[in-house]
């Protein structure tokens, strides 16, 4: 395999940049807050949660056409635009036929959705929003990208549950291997909406105290949720000019188990020792327990310490790219991130790691795995 | 360097407001029987519209479908059900053994919302109310866009790759045109793929405040056509290696030879003008395929019969093409959005199959944007080898694929 990252653009709870992700890294940030949801009988619910700060155009996109972009499709826009500029390339000196984007997202466009439906609730069937029904489809978070940027070749937009964006990242290698693109923007994110918040804490999924953060090692009933959109551009490594980290293997799908994956994708990436694995835990008990058992099948691989930053950037169904973010920082700049749990430094040691295997099981029987090498 | 394997299709299913099953398909498209029907699904302000739904009893339907356990069934949107009656039907066709590794691609689109959408106007109808918003979530569950294939996956012991792709309208297309690069990589041994889609008041009530649908169902390339017609369906492919495909002996149905996937990056619903994406991705196609433009005999046609789509594509189609026979089949089976690509797919196998271009159900006046050999009636093509289907969705979203004759 022969696919390289050259850039990188992340808005999240950590920062509205790289920079800001990277320092928050190292500094250890705890970026928890309480925040308000409005339910709908119009009460307002402070709960704990990592709410990506506002995206900042940064003279990269008009703020005209950002005011016009929905959170998730500007988070996600800003971090396309950071990462074009950290990768040192500029989409209109491209070909446009052959720059593609790649985007999973759990959840999608779903404040537009529920404007949408608030618009023909409030006003009638025949009164309904156009431009909300428009901006309501799954699809449009990698349309919206490819309209910023002109960029004119392949466009998906993944829905894989906890791995869609690992199945993004899975789908742009195959398209670069296969020449279907040269440059593919590959990104995930998800937003959270006062509507999702209330129907998960209906459900105990999210919880409404745990202000400290969430804990990654635990197994709680409720999870922490957070938001917040990574982008990344991809080359294949003949055509690329600079490389922040190596897409060694990857793989999405349904296995017995995530670990027996996980295996699969690390032999068949010819890589030296794993120097850390890095997993989607995310503090809730189906996670723990799912996770446990997958750390068992993977320590015949090595002894590398197993870890997951979510305590540090929240989780959500696209969390995945948040920690991709992390991964692929942490090899090129050399650095290890001490990860939080419950907003304290989890006291981990590692070096900086020179192969970093990340583990994704899901609990839906579908599963992800990648190996990332300097 | 050898030549990539070539992809064999050796089952299909399908169903749609025309029936469920292949037969009912091939009777619909000999004689020219529409879907265009009324709405049941739930009360709605707009129902004067007419819609391509199923009215077929999908409870009795699912009954068919071998491995749905009582469990699974309780987890499942009608999307999901759907998609699960057309697989069962391919795997059936395909005669697969269990210890194949079969992984997935479906295109969705609506996926759960006919469901989960009735919370939330449940929710704000309570919360208006002063009553209590404590609801029985378990509705919420079928949401995401996963959730089919994760029952597809339940059902068939899936055991390999598998994704949900949501480009709208083209969701199946892309799934399906995909598939060819994991089973060329030696990623799975069969895939399943295809679309399933059903109605909701999201999609019917937006394609509604677009002022797209047309109050008498759909006239795709007629000078007068107002509009497109929502509807809801399936269709699913099982797709392996020739090789593969050989070597257990199952009959091969047509091939998978070209995949051709662009995006027009112009508006986020309306097509490029000149059909500048559309084109890429039909000239994409025919270069996997190492087809010229004369080899293609048919063009099923995305076709929707709104005024920009099919202005663009028949412009698009002449640039490619020239004048080769086209037909939108959307009057027959409504535009079944994420599930488009993969009805239309079954619909291109069944011309290959029967040496048979279906009609293009409602035309009465040509347009006249583009010199196009419209199928007014079905005909009978007795040396056709190659047939393109394309698909278009929102966002820009191109898809064509080609098949050919095994």
């Amino acid at each position: 395999m022969g696919v390289v990252v050259t850039g990188l653009g992340v808005v999240s709870a950590l920062g509205p940049n790289p920079a800001a992700f990277r320092r928050a890294l190292l500094d250890g940030v705890n970026a928890c807050a309480l925040h308000e949801f409005e339910r709908f009988d119009g009460s307002v619910v402070k709960a704990p949660a990592y709410m990506a700060v506002p995206a900042e155009p940064e003279r990269l996109i008009e703020p005209r056409k950002l005011r016009r972009m929905f959170r998730l499709a500007r988070m996600s826009a800003v971090a396309a635009r950071q990462a074009l500029k950290h990768a040192e390339l500029d989409p209109s000196t491209l070909d446009p036929t052959r720059l593609g984007v790649c985007f999973g997202t759990g959840f999608g466009a779903l404040d537009p959705t529920q404007k949408f439906m608030d618009s023909w609730l409030d006003n009638g069937e025949a009164n309904a929003s156009p431009l909300q029904f428009m901006n309501s489809v799954h699809g449009i978070m990698a349309s919206q990208i490819a309209l910023d940027i002109n960029a004119q070749g392949v466009n998906l937009t993944t829905a894989q549950r906890d791995i869609c964006f690992e199945g993004a990242l899975d789908t742009a290698v195959q398209l670069l291997e296969s020449k279907r693109a040269d440059v593919i923007l590959v990104g995930g994110g998800d937003e959270l909406t006062p509507m999702l918040h209330e129907f998960a804490s209906r459900t105990q999924l999210f919880v409404r105290e745990n202000l400290s953060g969430l804990d990654p090692w635990g197994s709680r009933r409720g999870i922490v949720p957070g938001d917040g959109a990574a982008v990344f551009v991809l080359e294949r490594d003949d055509s690329s000019r600079r490389s922040l980290a190596r897409v060694v293997g990857v793989r999405t799908g349904r296995w017995d188990h995530g670990g027996e994956l996980a295996r699969e994708t690390w032999e068949a990436s010819d890589s030296p020792e794993i120097g850390l694995f890095t997993n989607n835990r995310d503090g809730g008990a189906r996670s723990a327990k799912l996770n446990d058992q997958q750390d068992e099948l993977l320590g015949n691989i090595g002894d590398a310490t197993v870890l997951s930053h979510r305590g540090n950037f929240g989780t959500s169904p696209s969390a995945g790219v948040l920690q991709f973010a992390a991964n692929v920082l942490m090899l090129s700049n050399g650095e290890f991130y001490q990860p939080l749990a419950s907003g304290k430094p989890a006291g981990v040691k590692v070096a900086p790691p020179k192969t970093v295997l990340h583990n994704a099981p899901s609990i839906s029987g579908n599963h992800a795995a990648y190996v990332l090498t300097k | 360097m050898a030549p990539p394997p070539q992809i064999a299709i050796t089952g299909a299913g399908v169903i749609g407001a025309f029936g469920r099953g292949m037969d009912t398909l091939d009777r619909a498209l000999r004689v020219a029987r529409e879907g265009v029907g009324r709405l049941t699904l739930w009360q709605s302000e707009l129902a004067d519209f007419p819609v391509g739904q199923y009215h077929g009893d999908l409870d009795a339907d699912l009954s068919d479908v071998p491995g749905l356990t009582p469990r699974i069934r309780k987890r499942l949107s009608r999307s999901d059900a759907l998609a699960l009656v057309a697989s069962a039907e391919a795997v059936k066709q395909a005669k697969l053994s269990p210890d194949v590794l079969i992984g997935a691609h479906m295109g969705q689109s609506v996926c759960g919302t006919l469901t989960s959408e009735l919370l939330y106007v449940e929710a704000r109808r309570r919360a208006k109310a002063g009553e209590s918003t404590r609801l029985n979530l378990s509705g919420a569950l079928v949401h995401e866009g996963a959730n089919t294939l994760d029952r597809m996956a339940d059902v068939f012991k899936l055991r390999g790759p598998t994704m949900s792709y949501m480009t709208a309208c083209s969701s199946a297309a892309n799934a399906i045109g995909l598939a060819v690069d994991v089973l060329r990589n030696g990623r799975a041994e069969v895939m399943l793929a295809g679309g399933a889609d059903s109605l909701s008041r999201i999609a019917f009530n937006g394609f509604c405040s677009l002022k797209v649908v047309s109050p008498d169902g759909p006239r795709p390339f007629d000078r007068d056509r107002q509009g497109m017609m929502v509807g809801e369906g399936a269709g699913i492919l099982v797709l392996e290696t020739l090789d593969h495909a050989r070597t257990r002996g199952a009959e091969v149905l047509a091939l998978l030879t070209g995949y051709g996937h662009s995006c027009d990056a112009y508006h986020l619903t309306a097509p490029h003008p000149e059909g500048k994406g559309a084109i890429v991705a039909m000239r994409e196609a025919l270069s996997m395929a190492g087809l010229q433009p004369g080899d293609v005999g048919y063009i099923n046609a995305h076709g929707t019969a709104t005024r920009d789509n099919d202005s663009t594509e028949a412009r698009a189609i002449s640039e490619v093409f020239g004048n080769v026979p086209v037909s939108s089949t959307k009057r027959f089976t409504g535009h079944t959005l994420a599930a488009a690509g993969g009805i239309e797919a079954v619909i291109s196998l069944w011309a290959l199959r029967h040496k048979t271009l279906p009609v293009n159900l409602g035309l009465r006046s040509p347009l006249e944007d583009a010199a196009l050999d419209l199928v007014t009636e079905a005909r009978s093509a007795p040396g056709l080898k190659h047939v393109l289907s394309n698909s278009f969705g929102f966002g820009g979203n191109n898809a064509a694929l080609l098949f050919s004759e095994a």
